[in-house]
């Protein structure tokens, strides 16, 4: 069990850098996850820790001590690599017991644990196979069986899943999970599958070009995303943008799209998009679930002033019926956007519609620099006016 | 249709005919060995096929300590010996570097255009530069000794023997290193316990190249040779006589055991000839 | 636009069979997609019916001609491959204005087509450019708009969408069908993946192993599955499979210690019917098998006839997976480790590892297929 640290770490290859001024803690035992789009520096973050790479700058730091200097096969952290890397002429056992024997355990002692490492993940059974000889999934658990044999102190886990089929990549999505937490070991998962990252991480970090974007815990990322990537990369469909109007009045302030109007009260949140004034503009998000749409227009004016009850009208797309839920994309404007509705939602393209954003769960996000400048919560009093 | 099958026929006797065009010289050579003097011999224009009344005279011949129509020959026990001596050892020290070159190239992306420099190295014809190697060598007292055979053969066939291997290290992926120096090995044990055996066919089969190309050679070791250090090929060459002229039957019996070193090595590092060695151990 | 027939479609490669005995109808204007994982004969399907495979038996038919002797470029249909095959030596206008030049059309008319669909793809902007320089999914939509813009009866796509990251698939999936509906072309479109096909198409045709399974609408093909393969196939996340057997009024599942599910009358009668033994595999959507604590109000099997029966169907909590929008739980029946089910609940649910909880589901959201068959034999 260790806890691995990485103080303003930067690696280059030639004239690309990976990976730029990372600073990164995982904890003692905990299921960190690794996720960005492909390039981002993920698979160099791995080798650094485990030390196939140095880097150019920065300290690698597990379980205390700086490791920079460190070879690989001392550091005590086992990997699995993305194509898994089995040795293929060894036998099934014989690769199992291979970091064994590079410790220069005793004959009996290999065999007892590699044998109860193998009943563990059920490959008991193909001990005497080669790696050619192997479904994809029981190479996996092969691979999987390596890494645990010789109990380290980290596992790294580079994209494990990602060449399995649907079913497969979930059962063994479940065991790894299981298999964490009887271990209680520090786990460092890569991914770019944004689901794998939601769905097992303890904490997830998103990377982008070789910059941390952001690093908490799922639900915390996917509610208060840093910054439009992150915003986009969690959640399926994604969340809307559209670009809005920002000005300042006396009472409040005033976030205008071409279809709406948001009014904005409170200082805290005043502040807070007070750059955005400046800019003039703001680039308003908003999730496909937390949109509504209303087939049928709303009676007439609230007491307080805002007609069609504060809903928006708007125009069906197109509407693209997924069998449990119905994804509906919906014309605001000059935008488009997508909303999670039933599986029976019933509406033709070109149909008028009326829509509800709830406004408690907006995020207003900068025009240039895209970083989050506010996300809205319960206590903001926010109101959206249609037209 | 009918396009299609005069083409089939055509390819078809296209490939009888190169292949007894290769097959030829080897089945003269074969069949010359178990002919009597009085069919190896052109007197009279007559050709024989084959051996109408076999025999074993030459095989005998060659290895006697005179022969009857050369005197100065002698036997052909030593040189066939000495060809072993020096193509096995030759052979060895191209590997040996070769290999271990090979990796560093492969894996530590050194030794700069590495292809384009073979290339040149094989394109300098041999024979213009023997002549000095053999006054290096006179000045060193390398001539007529094995280990100044030794030495050119293994110098000259090392560049070949590291591009073989370099593309066979290649084809190892080197995740599998990674992998290895990640469970406990350093680099050098991640070679030796995990690349070698995985690159046993590459070295048989670049092994095997090298070995023949020591043995067959004939220019180096005429130059390099004098009696005790002959070789096969050269030897082969001294089977003449002034009376007859080339002594095609002894010739060709050696040449017939000369042949058999390498089909036998041949035979032996089969096993290892095996592709698919390395399916199963990455996704594709 | 044209109505496609075919008709007892058999491809053979060698002792392979890829399409076996294929009849398929696709009426003019409609959206068909060809479903199945890798290796169905879908792809082979679609090179039949563009004309660059022969097959061994059966006929195409377009709007009631024959067209097996009719070479790929005189079929009129327009494709888009999976690796776009845009031409890098040209520019945006030359890749689109290809299939016109080569029908030797007027310059004006060339221009004002290319102008047209350009628009309606919002590529515009990039004519001038070459096609080298544009990103992967400038140059899917540039490959898009040159098999439009000689409007063709019959579109066929071969997987279009798969080479874009995840995000502009979302968005081009739209844009997609939105253009289908203005064009109104006869599409055929085919991929492996069941969101695209739900998502895109009037109707779907799913294919495993070279034989059609069924043929029908998003709603059919979800609501109604044939068999255990379609059900499974589509639907994400994928539906559950319980077994167990058929008798006395009512199922009773195996990987329960209390499996036993009681069915109303008009339940038992309808599955009695088609069943042809007593082994059955029920399947229950992930969206329609809630979880609740135990014996907690309105836990447990609902049949029609009333509120609610403690079904003891218990199962223990496993893993769940928070996407934001939903939750999904994975869990292990009680009396079976080794079978994973799936539970979809609301975004803000989080059961504790390790719990036993009561699933909860009722008569109407169950699937019954036979055990033997793989087939549906009934859905309340």
């Amino acid at each position: 069990m260790a806890s691995i640290k990485l103080e303003n770490v930067t690696k280059r290859f030639g004239k690309t850098t990976a990976v730029a001024g990372l600073n990164l803690e995982i904890k003692n035992g905990e299921f960190f996850c690794v996720l960005g789009p492909p390039g981002a520096g993920k698979t160099t973050l791995l080798r650094l820790i485990v030390g196939l790479e140095r880097p150019e700058e920065g300290k690698i730091i597990i379980g205390g001590e700086e490791v920079n200097d460190l070879h690989p096969s001392k550091r005590d952290i086992s990997m699995i690599f993305q194509n898994l890397a089995l040795y293929p002429d060894k036998t099934v056992f014989d690769n199992i017991a291979f970091p064994l024997r590079q410790q220069k355990e005793e004959r009996a002692k290999i065999r007892e644990r590699v044998e109860a490492v193998a009943r563990q993940l059920k490959i008991d059974w193909l001990l005497e196979k080669l790696p050619s000889q192997l479904s994809g999934g029981e190479r996996q658990r092969v691979a999987i069986g390596r890494a645990i044999v010789r109990q380290p102190e980290a596992y790294l886990m580079d994209e494990p899943l990602s060449n399995l089929d649907a079913l497969l990549r979930l059962e063994m999505r479940v065991s790894l999970k299981e298999l964490q937490t009887s271990l209680k070991e520090t786990f460092v998962y890569v991914t770019h599958d944004q689901v794998e990252a939601l769905s097992m991480g303890d904490r997830i970090a998103i990377m982008n070009a070789g910059v941390l974007q952001q690093v908490d815990e799922p639900g915390a990322i996917y509610r208060y995303p840093n910054n439009m990537f992150v915003a986009t990369i969690l959640g399926n469909p994604p969340m809307n943008f559209l670009k809005c109007a920002a000005s300042d009045g006396n009472k409040e302030l005033l976030v205008k799209h071409e279809s709406f109007t948001l009014t904005v009260k409170g200082d805290e949140v005043r502040t807070a998009l007070g750059g955005a004034v400046k800019e003039g503009g703001v680039i308003l998000g908003v999730r496909p679930e937390d949109v509504k749409i209303h087939l049928e227009k709303p009676n007439g004016r609230e007491p307080g002033g805002r007609v069609n009850g504060g809903l928006v009208d708007a125009e069906i797309y197109v509407t693209e019926p997924l069998g449990n839920e119905t994804i509906v994309d919906i014309k605001i404007g000059s935008n488009v956007i997508k909303v999670l509705a039933e599986s029976d939602f019933a509406g033709a393209p070109g149909r008028r519609v009326w829509i509800g954003l709830n406004e408690h769960k907006l995020h207003f996000f900068d025009l240039e620099t895209h970083a989050c400048a506010y996300h809205a919560s319960e206590r903001d009093a926010i109101e959206l006016w249609g037209g | 249709m009918e396009q299609k099958l005069f083409v089939k026929i055509l390819k078809f006797i296209l490939v009888i005919v190169v292949t007894v065009l290769f097959l030829f010289p080897i089945y003269w050579m074969v069949t010359m060995a178990f002919k009597p003097y009085t069919e190896w011999t052109a007197a009279g224009g007559k050709i024989f096929w084959y051996p109408t009344k076999p025999t074993l005279d030459n095989f005998r011949s060659i290895f006697s300590k005179q022969l009857k129509m050369n005197p100065i020959a002698g036997t052909a026990i030593r040189p066939v010996v000495n060809s072993l001596i020096v193509a096995v050892v030759g052979t060895a020290i191209a590997m040996i570097a070769g290999v271990l070159a090979a990796y560093g190239i492969s894996r530590y992306k050194r030794g700069g255009n590495l292809p384009f420099s073979l290339l040149q190295l094989r394109m300098f014809p041999p024979i213009a530069i023997i002549i000095p190697i053999m006054i290096m060598w006179a000045f060193l007292r390398m001539i007529d000794t094995w280990f100044g055979l030794v030495v050119i053969y293994g110098v000259v066939t090392l560049p070949f023997a590291t591009w073989l291997m370099k593309t066979f290290f290649d084809d190892i992926p080197h995740e599998l290193d990674e992998a290895a120096i990640v469970d406990g090995c350093s680099n050098a044990g991640a070679f030796v316990k995990v690349v070698l055996p995985l690159a046993k066919g590459g070295i048989a089969s670049t092994a095997l190249f090298v070995f023949i190309l020591n043995w067959s050679d004939f220019l180096v070791a005429l130059v390099l040779t004098d009696r005790r250090w002959t070789t096969i090929p050269v030897h082969i060459s001294k089977l003449q006589s002034a009376l007859v002229g080339q002594l095609y039957g002894p010739k060709a019996a050696l040449g017939v055991i000369a042949a058999i070193p390498p089909i036998v090595f041949g035979i032996l590092i089969q096993k290892y000839l095996v592709r698919g060695l390395t399916f199963g151990a990455i996704k594709k | 636009m044209a109505k496609i027939v075919l008709d007892h479609l058999v491809k053979r490669f060698g002792k392979q069979t890829a399409v076996k005995d294929l009849c398929l109808e696709i009426e003019d204007r409609q959206f068909v997609a060809i479903l199945g994982p890798s290796g169905c004969g879908k792809t082979t399907t679609m090179n039949m019916i563009s004309g660059l495979l022969k097959p061994d038996a059966g006929k195409v038919f377009f709007d009631g001609k024959e067209m097996n002797d009719v070479p790929p470029g005189q079929r009129g249909v327009g494709f888009v491959f999976q690796n776009y095959a845009v031409f890098t030596n040209m520019t945006v206008y030359e890749n689109i204005a290809f299939g016109l030049k080569i029908r030797h059309r007027p310059p004006e008319e060339i221009d004002r087509e290319v102008n047209e669909v350009t628009r309606l793809l919002q590529i515009r902007q990039l004519l001038s450019f070459n096609a080298s320089k544009l990103s992967i999914n400038d140059m899917q939509k540039v490959a898009l708009a040159r098999s439009m813009v000689t409007k063709p009866k019959i579109f066929l796509l071969d997987e279009p969408l798969s080479n874009l990251d995840a995000a502009l698939r979302n968005i081009m999936r739209a844009e997609l069908k939105k253009i289908q509906q203005e064009l109104g072309q006869t599409t055929i479109y085919v991929t492996h993946d069941q969101v695209e096909a739900m998502s895109l198409s009037d109707r779907i045709a799913v294919m495993n192993f070279a034989v059609l399974q069924q043929y029908g609408s998003p709603h059919e093909v979800y609501n109604r599955p044939k068999n255990l393969f379609v059900a499974n196939f589509i639907g994400s996340p994928t539906i559950n499979f319980m077994e167990g057997s058929f008798g006395s009024g009512a199922f009773t599942l195996k990987d329960f210690t209390r499996g036993k599910i009681p069915l109303s009358k008009q339940a038992m009668h309808a599955a009695g019917q088609k069943l042809t033994s007593q082994e059955v595999v029920i399947g229950v959507r992930p969206e329609h098998l809630k979880i609740m604590d135990r014996g907690s109000e309105g836990a447990g099997f609902q049949g029609e006839e009333d509120g609610g029966s403690p079904s003891g169907l218990l199962a223990k909590v496993v893993s769940s997976e928070p996407l934001g929008s939903k939750t999904i739980v994975y869990l292990h029946p009680d009396a079976n480790p080794g079978v994973i089910l799936k539970s979809s609940m609301g975004s803000d649910y989080r059961p504790a590892i390790g719990e036993m909880k009561e699933l909860t589901f009722k008569e109407k959201n169950l699937y019954v297929f036979d055990k033997k068959s793989t087939e549906l034999a009934a859905r309340f």
